[in-house]
C-alpha cells in the first residue's frame, strides 16, 4: 500500500512524465478540452431547453425527470453504438458527455426558473413587460444561481467521465487508467484516477467560490 | 456471462483450498513437467478464462466442448482482459485454465528468454512456470501477432522487412494494445532489435476494430495484429517480414492451474490440440468476426464435426 | 446500422441471465450502500465536526472514475463479482449518505424537541420520529442510488463482469451493432422500472403524506 503511494509520488512528480504526446500535461489539456466543449454544447441544448420549460411552464414532466432517464443512460454502451454507427471520431465521446450534462443542466435551470417569485413575475407583466422582456429582464438574472450550479454540476460530472474518451483509443486523463488496466500498471491507474478527482474538485471549488462572489449581494 | 458461471467460478475458486490441499504432495514436482500424471483433479468443475479477443474466446469454448465430452463440468468467463490482467487471475484462483500462446506467454514470464523453436520454448515455458501452474503440450495451431501496413505504405517508404521501418524512425505512428508498448513482441522488442523508434505509439485495441479501423484511415502507419485475421488478405494489407525472428513462433498451448489439471483435462486438451490446424483457426475466427456467430455456437459446431464433442 | 432480429431471438437465454447478473450487483451495491450509509449519516448529522470531513471526502470519492475503482480493486478481490460490488457500493454510499444527512437535516427542530419533552430517548426519537420523517428524501437518494447503480454495472465490462455491460464488449469487438442496441435498450428499461417499483415503495412507506392529499 505505502509503496504503492510512494510510487505514486514519484510518477506525479518525475519531469519526464509530464512532457511528450502521452505526457501529464498534455493528457491533462486534452481532458479539459474535451470536458469544457461537451460542457458547451450540453448548456447550448440545455439552458434554452430550461428556460423555455420555466418559463412557459409545459414539459415541465420533461425537465423533472430527464435526469432519471439521463442518469440510466449506460455510457459505455452509449459510445459504442455512436462508435459503431459513425466510425472513429470523438463523435462518441462528445454524445455520451453531452447526454450526461444536458438533463443537470435542464433540471437546475428549470428550478431556477420555477424558484423566481410568482408576484415578481406578475408585478412585471402588471408593467407592460412583454413574455420575453419578462424571461430575460426577471426570470433569467433571479433564476442564475441555480442556473450556475447546474452549470457547475454538469462540468463536474463531465470532468469525472471524460475517462471514457480513451475507450474509443483518444486521450485525457482515461488513457492513464486504460493503459493502466492493459499493462496492469496500478500507480498509471492510480495516477489517472488522482488527476481526475483533483482537477474535478478544484474546478468544483474555483466555481463555487465565484458563484458565491457573483451572487454575495443576494439574500439566500 | 450469466449467474450460474459466476457462481460456478466463485465454487471453483472456493473448492480450490481443499482440492490442493490433496495435491500438495505431488504439486510440486509437477510444476516441473508438463507431461507427468496426476497431481489435479478436476471434479469441482473447471473455469475457463479467456483474453479480450475473439480468437481467445474461440478457443476458450473449444476448450469447453472438448472438456465436457471427457465428462468435466465447465464454466467459460469470457473477454476477462489482458494477459497482464489474466495471468494474476489465473495464480489466485479466479479461473483454471487459460488458452496461450508459446511465444508471448514466454516473453511475459521470462523477457530475457532467446528460444524461438517450439520444443525449446515449450521447455523453457515450464521452467519458467509459477508455482502452482503448468502448460499443457502445445497444439499444432499457431497465431503470431504481427506488423502491418497498407499497400500504399509499403510502396511509399518501401517497406517489406520490419528492419525497413527503422529507415523511418520518428515519422511513423504504430497502433497497437496499449499492453503491446511495455512488450518485447512489441514496441520494446522493435527498439532493442531492429532499433525502430515510432513518432507515435496510439493504444488502440487487440486486433479488433479500433487499430483496424485506424490503419485503413491513415491514423496509424503500423498496426500490430494477428496472423489468423482474414481481414489482413481482405485489405491487401502488407505482413513485414521478420528477419530477426523478434516474433517467436506462437503455437497454443494451454495453461493451466496444477489443482485441475488431470488425465481427463490432459487428453481431451491433446485430443483439441492435434486436430486444430492454424487454417481451421482462422476460419472459425472469421466466423465470429465477420458472419456475427456467436464464440460458442461456432466452437461447439466445430467440435462435433470433428468428432471431439 | 441495423438490429439483427433473429439474434435477439436466439438469445433470449442469454439476455435474461445477463439482466439477472446486472440487476443483482445492482441491488445488492444499493443494500450495502443503505446498510453503510444509514449509521454513518446518523454520525455526520449528529457530530458536527465529522459532518463536513465525511460528506467532504464523499464527494471527493465520486469523482474518481468508475473504471479506476474497479480496476484498483483487482489485487484486493480479483475478477470476481465482490470486485464489481465493492467498486459499485462506493457509488451508491455517496449518494446514500449526501441524501441521508439532507433528510435528517430536514426534520425540524420542533418536532425533535417535542419528542424530547415527551422523554422520548434519543435512539428511540431516531428510530420513530427522525427517520420517518426523513424518508421522502431518503428514498429520493435510494432512487437516484439505484438508477445509477444500474447505469454503472456495465463499467464492469473492462474487468470481466459487466451483466449487460457484456454485450457492449461483445458488440464492440465484432463490429455488431445489434447486442450493443439491446444493451443500451435493458439497461434503460430495467432502471427506469426500478426506479417507478421505488416509488411506489416511497408511497406506500409515507401513508401520512396520502391522507393530506
Amino acid at each position: 500500500m505505502y509503496e504503492l503511494f510512494k510510487n505514486l509520488g514519484t510518477w506525479l512528480t518525475s519531469g519526464a512524465n509530464w512532457t511528450g504526446p502521452d505526457g501529464i500535461a498534455h493528457r491533462l489539456a486534452e481532458h479539459l478540452q474535451y470536458s469544457l466543449l461537451a460542457t458547451l454544447i450540453a448548456a447550448a441544448i440545455g439552458l434554452p431547453l430550461g428556460l423555455l420549460i420555466g418559463h412557459t411552464g409545459k414539459g415541465a414532466f420533461v425537465a423533472i425527470n430527464l435526469s432519471s432517464f439521463g442518469r440510466a443512460l449506460p455510457t459505455v454502451g452509449l459510445v459504442v453504438l455512436v462508435f459503431l454507427a459513425g466510425g472513429l471520431s470523438m463523435l462518441p465521446v462528445y454524445v455520451a458527455l453531452v447526454a450526461l450534462a444536458v438533463p443537470a443542466i435542464v433540471t437546475n435551470t428549470y428550478a431556477g426558473m420555477t424558484a423566481v417569485d410568482p408576484d415578481v413575475r406578475d408585478a412585471a407583466r402588471g408593467q407592460g413587460m412583454r413574455g420575453h422582456q419578462v424571461l430575460f429582464q426577471i426570470e433569467l438574472p433571479l433564476a442564475l444561481p441555480l442556473i450556475m450550479t447546474g452549470l457547475r454540476l454538469a462540468l463536474i460530472q463531465v470532468v469525472a467521465t471524460a475517462t471514457i474518451a480513451a475507450y474509443v483509443s483518444f486521450g485525457g486523463l482515461g488513457r492513464y487508467v486504460f493503459d493502466g488496466l492493459a499493462q496492469r500498471d496500478l500507480v498509471q491507474v492510480l495516477g489517472g484516477a488522482v488527476l481526475v478527482a483533483v482537477i474535478a474538485v478544484l474546478l468544483d471549488l474555483l466555481l463555487s467560490t465565484l458563484q458565491r462572489f457573483l451572487f454575495r449581494h443576494r439574500t439566500a | 456471462m450469466n449467474r450460474r458461471t459466476l457462481l460456478g467460478g466463485l465454487f471453483a475458486a472456493a473448492s480450490v483450498p481443499a482440492l490442493s490441499a490433496c495435491a500438495s504432495g505431488i504439486t510440486s514436482l509437477d510444476s516441473q513437467g508438463s507431461a507427468s500424471g496426476g497431481g489435479g483433479s478436476s471434479k469441482g468443475g473447471v473455469t475457463i478464462g479467456t483474453a479480450n479477443f475473439t480468437e481467445n474466446q474461440v478457443l476458450g469454448y473449444l476448450y469447453a466442448a472438448v472438456l465436457q465430452q471427457a465428462g468435466v463440468k465447465v464454466k467459460v468467463r469470457p473477454n476477462l482482459g489482458t494477459r497482464e490482467i489474466v495471468i494474476p487471475a489465473l495464480k489466485s484462483g479466479d479461473i483454471d485454465l487459460l488458452p496461450e500462446y508459446q511465444g508471448a506467454l514466454l516473453n511475459y514470464l521470462a523477457p530475457k528468454d532467446n528460444s524461438a523453436e517450439p520444443g525449446t520454448m515449450q521447455n523453457a515455458l515450464t521452467l519458467a512456470m509459477p508455482g502452482g501452474l503448468q502448460v499443457l503440450p502445445y497444439g499444432q495451431a499457431a497465431d503470431s501477432d504481427c506488423f502491418v501496413v497498407t499497400r500504399e505504405t509499403a510502396r511509399k517508404y518501401g517497406l517489406t522487412t520490419l528492419a525497413d521501418l527503422a529507415k523511418q524512425n520518428g515519422k511513423l505512428v504504430i497502433g497497437a494494445a496499449p499492453e503491446v508498448k511495455k512488450r518485447r513482441v512489441g514496441a520494446i522488442g522493435l527498439k532493442d532489435v531492429y532499433g525502430v523508434e515510432f513518432k507515435e505509439f496510439k493504444s488502440l485495441d487487440s486486433d479488433g476494430p479500433l487499430v483496424k479501423g485506424a490503419l485503413k484511415k491513415g491514423d496509424v502507419d503500423v498496426a500490430n495484429l494477428f496472423t489468423t485475421d482474414t481481414d489482413i488478405a481482405a485489405n491487401d494489407w502488407v505482413v513485414l517480414s521478420d528477419p530477426k525472428n523478434l516474433i517467436p513462433s506462437q503455437h497454443i498451448v494451454p495453461l493451466i492451474a496444477d489443482r485441475k489439471a488431470d488425465d481427463r483435462v490432459r487428453k481431451a486438451l491433446a485430443r483439441l490440440g492435434n486436430v486444430l490446424t492454424t487454417a481451421q483457426l482462422t476460419q472459425l475466427n472469421s466466423q465470429v468476426d465477420n458472419d456475427k456467430k456467436d464464440p460458442e455456437d461456432v466452437a461447439n459446431a466445430y467440435a462435433k464435426q470433428h468428432g471431439l464433442a | 446500422m441495423t438490429i439483427d432480429w433473429s439474434w435477439i431471438g436466439d438469445h433470449t437465454d442469454d439476455l435474461t441471465s445477463l439482466t439477472i447478473s446486472h440487476l443483482q450487483a445492482a441491488l445488492t451495491a444499493v443494500f450495502f450502500g443503505v446498510l453503510i450509509s444509514l449509521p454513518l449519516a446518523v454520525v455526520a448529522h449528529r457530530v458536527r465536526p465529522l459532518r463536513g470531513f465525511l460528506l467532504g471526502f464523499s464527494n471527493v470519492l465520486f469523482t474518481i472514475p468508475s473504471i479506476a475503482i474497479f480496476v484498483l480493486l483487482l489485487p484486493i478481490s480479483g475478477l470476481t463479482r465482490t470486485t464489481t460490488v465493492i467498486g459499485l457500493t462506493v457509488y451508491t454510499l455517496v449518494v446514500l449518505l449526501r441524501n441521508t444527512v439532507e433528510g435528517l437535516d430536514s426534520v425540524p427542530a420542533k418536532t425533535k424537541e417535542a419528542a424530547k419533552a415527551m422523554g422520548t430517548r434519543p435512539l428511540r426519537t431516531l428510530l420513530t420520529v427522525e427517520f420517518p420523517l426523513a424518508l421522502p428524501v431518503i428514498m429520493a437518494g435510494v432512487r437516484i442510488a439505484t438508477v445509477m447503480s444500474i447505469s454503472l454495472v456495465s463499467v464492469a465490462t473492462y474487468i470481466g463482469d459487466g451483466g449487460l455491460g457484456q454485450l457492449f464488449t461483445d458488440g464492440f469487438q465484432r463490429n455488431f451493432p445489434t447486442p450493443v442496441i439491446v444493451g443500451v435498450v435493458l439497461t434503460i428499461l430495467l432502471a427506469v422500472a426500478a426506479d417507478a417499483l421505488l416509488v411506489a415503495l416511497q408511497y406506500a412507506l409515507t401513508p401520512w403524506k396520502r391522507r393530506r392529499a
